[in-house]
């Protein structure tokens, strides 16, 4: 979850910083949070799609992993780590709201060239309206996935991870993971083939 | 002439492996010849592809400037307050049978035989429970944990329990 650029010189290690937080000092593990915070919120976003929730949610991982120091072995990397309480309360997140019914994935702008969101390449206006018509049909199909289904495919598709780390992330085995992203996988495709004639 | 994504088992997975460019070498240059004869595989793998693509090309959010600059302050409350430490999150039971689905499989199987064996019990081709009880089975209860899950059955009238322990293999 490493911040956007690099600072002039080079940054101190996540784990020295992790090893002085757990020592008592506030500001290593602030240097810690403001450096993985822009990913954090990110993957918070991409879980539940709202951004009150998103800040909520990368928020209460942080704390949570101040909290949880003591226990935190330094086996995974403190991103992987972080990815893993990132995930756990989205999916929390995610199962609160199904049982009270509310949207689960409550913002499906989720086009390209959005407000708040960095900019894409300029492209004809018949390509953005198709673009826009597939990032809508698969928020749609998103939705419908199971959490932890989608947390995968979140962490897969969109985060870039190998299935190794996402298998660390998630605490799960490697089929697990890898029949959790088929069948998500399946279920987006089939979205879009039935709607690829109205696109195509 | 059959392809070699219709002769294996898990098509759609071999599929999905090779839009995905995970498919091993070998297997791609399979894949890649069956394609060229296979239409439908095509349209199936430009829809993954079209998946795949549209979500890796997704935006990412970004706090806006005053909530990245107050980000640690809200961190720093929450610290304050006493932030509950980590535990993972709980599975469903439905996801558990997504993520297993012979599991499913077998307890489908273990519900029919169950309600038929005690059917035919009531039908008197053996006794297992006393005559006049009412027919049926009921779930007593379901815990769902990490690791495994636990479904306890029984019949009306009857002291028999049923109970089956799900347990996740470990890696």
């Amino acid at each position: 979850m490493g911040g956007p650029g690099g600072p002039p010189r080079e940054p101190e290690d996540d784990r020295d910083l992790v090893d002085r937080a757990r020592r008592g000092d506030r500001e290593a593990f602030a240097t810690l949070v403001r450096r993985h915070q822009d990913r954090a919120f990110n993957l918070a976003y991409q879980m539940v799609r709202n951004r009150e929730d998103a800040l909520d949610i990368s928020q209460e991982a942080f704390a949570r992993a101040y909290t949880s120091l003591p226990a935190f072995k330094g086996e995974a990397s403190f991103t992987t780590w972080m990815h893993r309480i990132v995930v756990n309360l989205a999916i929390d997140n995610l199962r609160r709201r199904r049982r009270s019914g509310t949207t689960a994935y409550d913002d499906t702008r989720a086009a390209p060239q959005g407000g708040d969101a960095e900019p894409a390449a300029p492209d004809n206006p018949a390509t953005i309206l198709e673009r826009k018509q597939v990032h809508a049909l698969l928020a749609r199909g998103i939705a419908q996935l199971p959490p932890a289904q989608r947390a995968v495919l979140v962490l897969r598709e969109i985060e870039g991870l190998s299935y190794e780390e996402i298998s660390r992330a998630v605490g799960c085995t490697l089929g697990t993971v890898m029949s959790r992203l088929f069948y998500a996988r399946r279920k987006l495709q089939q979205v879009l083939r039935a709607h690829l004639g109205d696109l195509r | 002439m059959m392809h070699w994504f219709h002769r294996t088992v898990g098509r759609g997975q071999r599929l999905a492996a090779y839009a995905a460019d995970e498919l091993p070498p070998a297997d791609r240059a399979r894949a890649e010849a069956d394609l060229l004869a296979c239409p439908a595989c095509r349209r199936e793998v430009e829809a993954y592809r079209l998946v795949s693509g549209t979500l890796r090309t997704s935006e990412r959010a970004v706090l806006a400037p005053d909530q990245a600059a107050a980000f640690w302050s809200g961190v720093e409350r929450r610290i304050q307050r006493g932030a509950t430490p980590t535990r993972p999150a709980r599975p469903a039971l439905r996801e558990l049978f997504w993520d297993h689905p012979r599991l499913s499989l077998a307890s489908a199987v273990a519900a029919v035989v169950l309600v038929l064996g005690l059917t035919l019990g009531q039908m008197g081709v053996w006794t297992v429970r006393p005559p006049g009880a009412p027919n049926g089975v009921e779930v007593v209860s379901v815990e769902a944990g990490e690791d495994a899950s636990v479904m306890v059955f029984q019949a009306p009238g009857s002291s028999l329990k049923v109970i089956w322990v799900f347990e996740k293999p470990s890696s």
